[in-house]
């Protein structure tokens, strides 16, 4: 246990500054969804795909359950609602995402016994895992992973069955049909259009949960700001292909809660400016992410939110930039252009079905060679994440595609989104420097494939 | 037994424990017609039946997974660990194509490596919609249904008549119907048939054809059948919705002093727990199949508000007399870890003894759960009445 807080003899890693304006935006939202129901304000718990905009537009507050649990992970608070979660039942192989916010639900129950309020009991106020206010509905937007509807429906359960529920249902890609590819095919228009009359009936749903029209020109003003964020996301994610890389994946990760559910407003887009700009003026000024980089990976798997901070040092110790990564590239309103912001729930509803556990590995493989490619990588790291069986699945496909098609090696080690308990530090250790040994026996054997001209 | 009805229960039991034997003598005697893998659970196995082919739900085969575990992490569930090493050490090669419906994340990984490793199969995923009050949700699966049929029809290149699927329902029907017959007379105490031979009947009928199966099983039921009446404690087998809990798990059950009155396994009681309608619009009668099967025996698997899986159980074990339940829980099987404590708390509440065992596709512990299982018996057995 030990060995995972111990920090690197030297901090090689070279954060971007903005970010910590990203997590000051995160810890006003938490706070202002703690109070929310104080404020008069209704809460909807969702999870999945980003509906953020949804219920921006109709006036609620909302709460993401996997990003409720990241954030607990990350605080290292997750604890108690894991406790709580495992006294109520739920195995410690379950997705720790779901049983750390079946926890909370949990919790959440248990606090407002006696108390109409629906915030916990004071006596628990300082764990954040208690301060989460009770759902007045669920919303369901689960693609992908087949344990997503199934979370929701338990906690529709946990809740007495009396609240509630609309779920979303979303086909899987599988990319088999003659046509089908990315972005393309009959597969994928008639999913598109599946899901987007599904949004039209969630529009019904909540103009009934609130008792008030929906505001379409709310959401369009909403998606208006993150189609630009996400515009100016990509330019950065673009940037970070210059070598040696200005940010890094773990810049990107910290990013990510601002993408998936900080409303859409003019504060999101001057945030996602400054991360662009700040990676400009460190190109411009010849500044690193890494000091001394020598290597340039790719990170596959969930983000093992207890070890951010950690991971992000272990890797530049080795001088390794992390520069692409599925969760990243592949993830959170990732094809801006899709948004017709005038109209924009068929693109949101393509976002929904872009999440990177919704496709087939044959698309998968397409997108990470393609990243790998045009990143100039020199290998993958693989977080076998645990309790994810839906990211982990086609990861061993991806490895041996890499390694066929590219000739760039992967490695594995194991870890978890939510639960601490399953990182082993000395098998990543190992592996990555095995791995980094191996590159610069291949480099001094000009070995490696056109395009992957070592940068040391 | 005669020599007639233990033949033919032989050849069941040879089915289900090597179900490639059966499939190579069906393809000499079949030239040129396709043996289909399908992925449980709900795949309408009815359309392929009638356009030609042998639909082979595919099973667990108990071999030791090697090289399958250098495709999918360990901690996928052990039945799509075993079909990725089928796929792997060719044990998969008895099949022309792959057909799914069921969207389990596990499942379609191991539907992966099968396209992965064996490029030139088709592998077809059909999802079938798993959110069931949806108003959209009949459509949905109608629509489906029809792409299925169209499916299979390009796959085999043979049409599927709607008179030859409502034979193909028919026969498919008329199987379900015997064993359910068996299973029904097990829960009222005639336990002719211990948990193991009624797993090799049920499995048996996953790999054949409807027809033969049938004839088969008729055949072994010729004889009278007694059950011998014991005090063993009557319990109902809950769980693994998707492929066989092990024989010698079962075995175990029983030796410890359990007689299984009645279960909800996918390899019992679910599997036959609901016909199609033979009248109307025979592919339309598949859909409504498919949510019928949900509402009959509640799944997990399914999102359904208004039906309740723990509701069902304590019903069941109501009507069976059962006294304890176990529940068979694969590891790693998300769906049933979730649903775990809702069918723990409904249990308790109604005062019905339990117990959960996780089982995994090989070394499982038996001698460890042989004294959980006694254990269980134990508190069962006490909370009889006293006669005095």
């Amino acid at each position: 246990m030990l060995e995972t807080i111990e920090k690197p003899a030297e901090d090689k890693s070279n954060r971007l500054g903005i970010t910590r304006v990203g997590g000051r935006l995160i810890s006003e939202y938490w706070e202002d969804l703690f109070t929310a129901r104080e404020r008069g304000k209704k809460i909807v718990w969702y999870n999945g795909g980003a509906l953020n905009p949804m219920f921006q537009a109709a006036g609620l507050a909302w709460c993401h359950g996997e990003a409720f649990a990241a954030r607990l992970a990350a605080q290292r608070v997750e604890g108690p609602a894991q406790l709580a979660g495992a006294e109520y039942g739920y195995n410690a192989e379950l997705c720790s995402y779901s049983r750390t916010h079946l926890g909370c639900s949990v919790l959440t129950l248990q606090g407002t016994e006696g108390d109409q309020t629906g915030v916990v009991g004071a006596h628990d106020q300082e764990v954040l895992a208690a301060k989460l206010p009770a759902p007045d509905f669920f919303v369901n937007n689960y693609a992908g992973c087949s344990t997503g509807q199934q979370w929701d429906g338990i906690s529709y359960r946990v809740f007495g069955k009396k609240l509630p529920i609309f779920n979303i249902s979303h086909p899987f890609l599988w990319g088999n049909r003659p046509d089908a590819g990315y972005l393309r095919g009959e597969e994928w228009e008639d999913a598109s259009k599946f899901v987007a009359e599904q949004l039209r009936n969630l529009i019904e749903f909540l103009e009934q949960q609130t008792g008030r029209p929906f505001d379409h020109d709310a959401l369009c003003e909403s998606m208006t700001h993150i189609k630009r964020a996400a515009e100016l996301r990509r330019e950065g994610l673009a940037l970070c292909k210059a070598k040696p890389a200005p940010a890094t994946f773990w810049d990107w990760i910290a990013s990510v809660a601002p993408i998936n559910f900080l409303p859409g407003n003019q504060e999101l887009v001057d945030y996602f400016a400054a991360v662009r700009d700040e990676i400009s003026d460190r190109i411009d000024n010849g500044v690193s992410a890494v000091k001394d980089e020598k290597y340039r990976l790719y990170f596959d798997g969930i983000m093992n939110w207890n070890k951010l901070g950690f991971l992000s040092r272990k890797f530049a110790e080795h001088g390794v930039a992390v520069l692409a990564g599925r969760y990243i590239q592949n993830a959170f309103w990732q094809e801006p252009h899709l948004i017709d912001t005038s109209d924009p729930i068929l693109g949101m509803a393509q976002h929904y079905l872009l999440c990177p556990t919704n496709h087939g590995a044959k698309t998968l493989e397409y997108l990470t060679l393609r990243d790998c490619e045009e990143y100039g990588l020199d290998g993958l790291v693989f977080h076998s994440t645990r309790t994810c069986r839906a990211f982990t699945g086609p990861q061993r496909l991806l490895a041996k595609a890499a390694q066929d098609k590219l000739g760039i090696p992967s490695i594995f080690f194991e870890g978890d989104v939510a639960d601490a308990s399953f990182y082993k530090d000395g098998i990543l250790e190992s592996r990555l420097v095995a791995m980094l040994e191996a590159i610069d026996v291949r480099r001094e054997r000009g070995a490696l494939p056109d395009g992957f001209s070592a940068i040391a | 037994m005669t020599d007639a009805s233990s033949a033919a229960m032989a050849k069941l039991v040879e089915v289900a424990r090597d179900p490639r034997v059966y499939i190579e003598q069906w393809r000499s005697g079949h030239a040129g017609r396709p043996v289909l893998a399908i992925l449980p659970m709900n795949f309408p196995r009815e359309l392929a039946h009638a356009a030609g082919a042998l639909p082979v739900i595919v099973q667990d085969d108990q071999q030791p997974i090697t090289e399958g575990r250098a495709l999918l992490a360990e901690f996928y569930c052990g039945y799509t660990r075993n079909l990725a090493d089928q796929v792997a050490t060719g044990r998969f090669d008895v099949y022309d194509g792959v057909f799914q419906a069921d969207h389990c994340i596990q499942l379609i990984g191991s539907a992966d490596i099968v396209r992965s490793l064996k490029p030139d199969t088709t592998v077809f995923l059909g999802m079938l919609n798993t959110s069931m009050n949806d108003p959209w949700a009949p459509r949905q699966v109608s629509a489906m249904m029809r792409r299925i049929r169209a499916e299979i029809e390009a796959f085999t290149g043979n049409p599927v008549e709607l008179g030859t699927l409502r034979d193909s329902i028919g026969a498919y029907n008329r199987d379900r119907a015997l064993i359910r017959r068996l299973l029904d007379e097990r829960a009222t105490g005639n336990a002719a048939f211990g948990p193991v031979e009624l797993q090799d009947i049920i499995t048996s009928s996953m790999v054949m054809d409807p027809v033969e199966h049938h004839a088969l099983l008729t055949d072994v039921l010729l004889e009278p059948r007694r059950s011998e009446r014991d005090d063993r404690v009557r319990v109902h087998l809950s769980g693994h919705l998707c492929h066989a809990p092990r024989r010698e798990l079962l075995e175990v059950i029983e030796d410890s002093g359990a007689a299984v009155v009645d279960d909800d396994l996918y390899h019992g009681r679910r599997y036959v727990s609901t016909d199609v309608a033979e009248t109307g619009d025979p592919v339309e009668a598949l859909g409504e199949w498919y949510a019928r099967r949900n509402v009959t025996i509640p799944c997990p698997t399914r999102v359904q508000q208004d039906v309740d899986w723990d509701g069902y159980l304590v019903d069941a074990v109501r009507v069976s007399a059962a006294e304890a339940v176990i529940h068979l829980v694969p590891k790693f099987c998300e769906p049933h870890m979730l649903y775990y404590p809702e069918l723990r708390k409904r249990l308790d509440a109604a005062g019905i003894p339990q117990l959960q065992i996780e089982t995994e596709h090989e070394g499982i512990p038996l001698e460890s759960f042989r004294t959980r299982i006694e254990t269980l018996v134990e508190r069962a057995r006490r909370r009889r009445p006293v006669h005095v």
